[in-house]
């Protein structure tokens, strides 16, 4: 429960609200004035006849301040104390204000909205692919892994796997991890050795569960050499310029670049074509798409990366995912020709609704 | 062998080491092209001069040496136009080795202007955490940074005193190699607390940026050395971007031939199994 | 239990961090502060694991003197110079700032300086006007890197117009399209992983 009371004296006028959107631990204190001052002097007493006290002075050029001194539940009268060139001006006392706890961030109501309709669109698919097949299309990138790993184990040399530069806690990498339990379960079925370098400690660590477990699943526990997945370095370019060392050493026959990667993936590109290696690479940084496309021989485009692990495992419920994904994009882009048609005939409102307030 | 096969079989090598002469000549004999100015980066410049004296410019060192050549001249021109603005420089960084060439930098432009530590300048060091601690941040300041990047306490600093939270922070400048970086700062921080973010990014990133410069979520943009060459331009201050454009415009015309001659090879093999 | 236990956590803390987004109340927003703030301290100990992985492929490396051992003296040797450098003196101490501006700083800048020559290398194999998309691509890229140099200026003064419209239209409405697609695969694959269908990442039968 809060009131607000514009108040104008002397050209000052001040404002007190309960903060929208927090958990009730904060009130804020607006102020205009058309009398240039020098500095903002911010008052506060929880009785309106008390003594008011100074909470902050707030440096020019602000109008607001957020109170977070203050007792929950507690009513506060507000009162600003300007200095300006005509002297000290002092404006009248603005509450009762008492901060309140909103249960809901309305400023993010459409996040919301847009959260259940493309959750809606992925669980529906999902039911329906326990019922029936789903298309999906094929994609040349996932489809030419087995000739890969195959090629190299014609040759007798070994796979190279690069996670990508990031921690398990970026989402490419984890998509990484699942195509790599694919990857080493055939290399450990093929018998042909896999290296798996990271640039994390903690991707080190699930690398190697992943591909020890890939092992014991297609009966060759024996062929897992936990040195061959090791760790390097965090440092961006000392670990490229060991995953290229590799490289040159070892020469692997082919190559797999997948996940998150800098400006370091032309480098690991550039240098595994040297080695007349096929590669196959995948990321979702946008930028460094072009980079793979023009050095490697398949790529896997954005979110096709997070599309292999289903596509790999052919699961109906994961391909549902799939659908169900495509079927938000439809969404979204029945959303941005509204918005395009909106932008042209000038209705402002429809651009509002995308609006997220702070 | 013709001319073209020979062309087409051509040894890496000998294409690096034109690449390599491309670089090398223009920095021992400048051409002295003009630098034109962009309007992503002039946005940047007319922010810092229209901000009143003493605004608090939180700058963020989020690259690591190997982006040094690109980026370090870019911080270098822009400290060196917060101090004659005499703005307030609260320095941190989401990369450990960026801190250490921030105050590298510092050690090169405050004491030209006069400006202390503590007082006119500050660094709080490296802060992990990327997403959490920017929101964390922008909420109260004090929970994330307790002392400087020397481990002393944050408060016993007067521009340490005076950065509380995000409504303290008249502008965000992030120099930024990757991730965590700019889009940190515009999707955690301008999303959620509304600062103002520019960014200074590898010529890499930039286009990446350009969809957040449309939607005015960043203020403005210097993209690569090019775009640390217009700010060194615009406060005038020719330095090591600027000296590098010559080189760059020569490599990238290289780079163009190679591709023009990559094409013909193209057409005379068509012509020829035809 | 092996895997149903972690399971439960990923659900688990997933919903609720999806609630913590929209739920400003304090107790919610602290229990998200302290889980992202727990992930933080498991990092930081990773950091020794890392550490101790390394030292100990290369130390049994040198033990069984495999090929290229003497390398791994060398990585061993600066490993714990730079340690001790910046355990004793600070990040502002003489030795580590001189490690640090003389080896690591020319080193990365190195390592990034090859990219001009293999831009250089995959440009000639790689732009070539195959089909018309590959056309266009290349027409693009000859565009805008010459008009993005001073010397772009100095053969027509309208190219960086030209390249300014090329990077503010075409080039932001393809990469807001694929940043689209990136993050709805994105939150497909949340879901997957919260909701426990995917689980290969975890390793085992599925």
């Amino acid at each position: 429960m809060f009131l607000i009371f514009l108040i104008l004296v002397k050209g000052i006028s001040v404002n007190a609200y309960d903060t929208p959107n927090d958990d009730g631990s904060s009130v804020t204190v607006s102020w205009e004035s058309d009398i240039p001052y020098s500095s903002i002097l911010i008052l506060r007493s929880e009785q309106k006849d008390g003594v008011f006290e100074p909470i902050c002075e707030a440096r020019v050029g602000r109008n607001d301040y957020q109170d977070t001194l203050i007792v929950r539940g507690t009513f506060y009268y507000y009162q600003i104390k300007a200095m300006t060139d005509e002297g000290e001006i002092i404006s009248a006392i603005t509450g009762p204000t008492v901060a309140s706890v909103q249960v809901f961030n309305t400023g993010r109501l459409n996040i919301f909205v847009a959260i259940i309709i493309l959750f809606a669109a992925i669980l529906f698919y999902i039911s329906r692919a326990k019922r029936e097949k789903l298309f999906i299309r094929k994609i040349p990138a996932l489809a030419a892994m087995d000739e890969a790993i195959g090629r190299a184990t014609e040759m007798g040399k070994p796979v190279l796997y690069v996670p990508g530069i990031m921690d398990i806690d970026d989402p490419q990498t984890i998509a990484s991890m699942s195509i790599l339990a694919k990857v080493a379960e055939k290399t450990a079925a093929y018998g042909t050795t896999l290296y798996v370098p990271t640039a994390r400690a903690m991707a080190m660590s699930m690398a190697q569960q992943v591909v020890k477990e890939a092992a014991t699943k297609v009966g060759r526990p024996d062929w897992y050499i936990a040195d061959n997945i090791r760790y390097l370095t965090d440092d961006q370019f000392g670990y490229v310029s060991g995953v290229d060392g590799i490289m040159l050493r070892e020469k692997p026959a082919t190559n797999f670049y997948l996940g998150v990667f800098y400006a370091e993936s032309l480098i690991l590109a550039e240098t595994g074509h040297s080695t007349g290696a096929i590669q196959i690479a995948g990321t979702a940084m946008p930028d460094q798409l072009p980079f793979f496309v023009a050095a490697c021989d398949y790529t896997l485009l954005g979110e096709e990366l997070y599309a292999a692990s289903a596509y790999l495992s052919q699961e109906p419920v994961q391909l549902g995912s799939l659908k169900g994904q495509d079927l938000g994009k439809l969404i979204f882009i029945f959303v941005i020709l509204a918005g395009v048609i909106a932008g042209i005939v000038g209705f402002q409102g429809f651009y509002n609704l995308f609006i997220s307030v702070h | 062998m013709h001319f073209f096969d020979r062309i087409a079989k051509i040894d890496r090598r000998i294409i690096f080491l034109l690449i390599g002469l491309a670089v090398i000549i223009p920095l021992i004999a400048p051409l002295g092209l003009p630098v034109d100015i962009t309007a992503p980066v002039k946005s940047v410049y007319d922010r810092i001069e229209a901000m009143p004296e003493g605004s608090i410019v939180v700058v963020s060192i989020d690259y690591d040496p190997g982006s040094e050549a690109e980026l370090y001249p870019a911080t270098l021109a822009f400290l060196d136009h917060c101090f004659r603005k005499n703005h307030k420089v609260y320095m941190m960084g989401l990369w450990a080795p960026g801190i250490t060439l921030g105050n590298i930098a510092f050690q090169e432009i405050a004491p030209k202007y006069n400006k202390e530590y503590g007082i006119d300048y500050i660094n709080v060091g490296y802060k992990p955490g990327g997403a959490v601690m920017l929101l964390t941040l922008g909420r109260n300041v004090a929970d994330v940074v307790a002392t400087d990047y020397q481990g002393l306490p944050i408060d016993s600093f007067p521009l340490g005193r005076m950065v509380k939270n995000s409504r303290d922070m008249d502008l965000v400048m992030t120099f930024s190699a990757g991730d965590p970086g700019i889009l940190h700062w515009i999707i955690y921080f301008n999303a959620r607390f509304g600062t103002p973010i520019a960014g200074a990014t590898t010529a890499i990133s930039a286009p990446r940026q350009y969809p957040y410069l449309s939607s005015g979520q960043l203020l403005g943009l210097l993209g690569g050395l090019k775009g640390a060459a217009e700010y060194e331009t615009l406060v005038g201050r020719v330095d090591r971007a600027t000296a590098g454009m010559d080189s760059q415009s020569i490599a990238h015309v290289v780079i163009v031939l190679f591709i023009i001659m990559g094409n013909i090879i193209l057409v005379w093999e068509h012509r020829r199994k035809k | 239990m092996k895997r149903t236990l972690p399971l439960t956590i990923v659900l688990g803390c997933g919903i609720f961090m999806l609630i913590a987004f929209f739920v400003p109340v304090r107790w919610f927003q602290d229990a998200s502060q302290t889980l992202q703030t727990w992930y933080l301290g498991v990092i930081a100990f990773f950091v020794f694991i890392g550490i101790f992985n390394l030292v100990r492929i290369n130390v049994l490396k040198i033990q069984h003197k495999r090929r290229d051992w003497q390398f791994s003296i060398f990585l061993l040797i600066f490993l714990a110079g730079m340690l001790l450098a910046g355990f004793i003196g600070g990040p502002d101490g003489t030795v580590f700032l001189y490690l640090f501006q003389h080896f690591q700083i020319p080193l990365s800048a190195t390592m990034f300086s090859l990219l001009a020559f293999f831009v250089a290398s995959a440009a000639f194999r790689a732009f070539r006007a195959r089909n018309p998309e590959a056309t266009l691509l290349l027409i693009a890229a000859v565009l805008v890197m010459i008009g993005r140099v001073p010397i772009g200026v100095w053969i027509w003064k309208g190219f960086p117009s030209l390249v300014e419209w090329i990077m503010s239209v075409p080039n932001t409405a393809a990469k807001r399209g694929i940043i689209f697609g990136i993050d709805l695969g994105l939150i497909s694959m949340a879901l997957r992983v919260i909701l426990g269908i995917e689980r290969s990442y975890m390793g085992g039968k599925d």
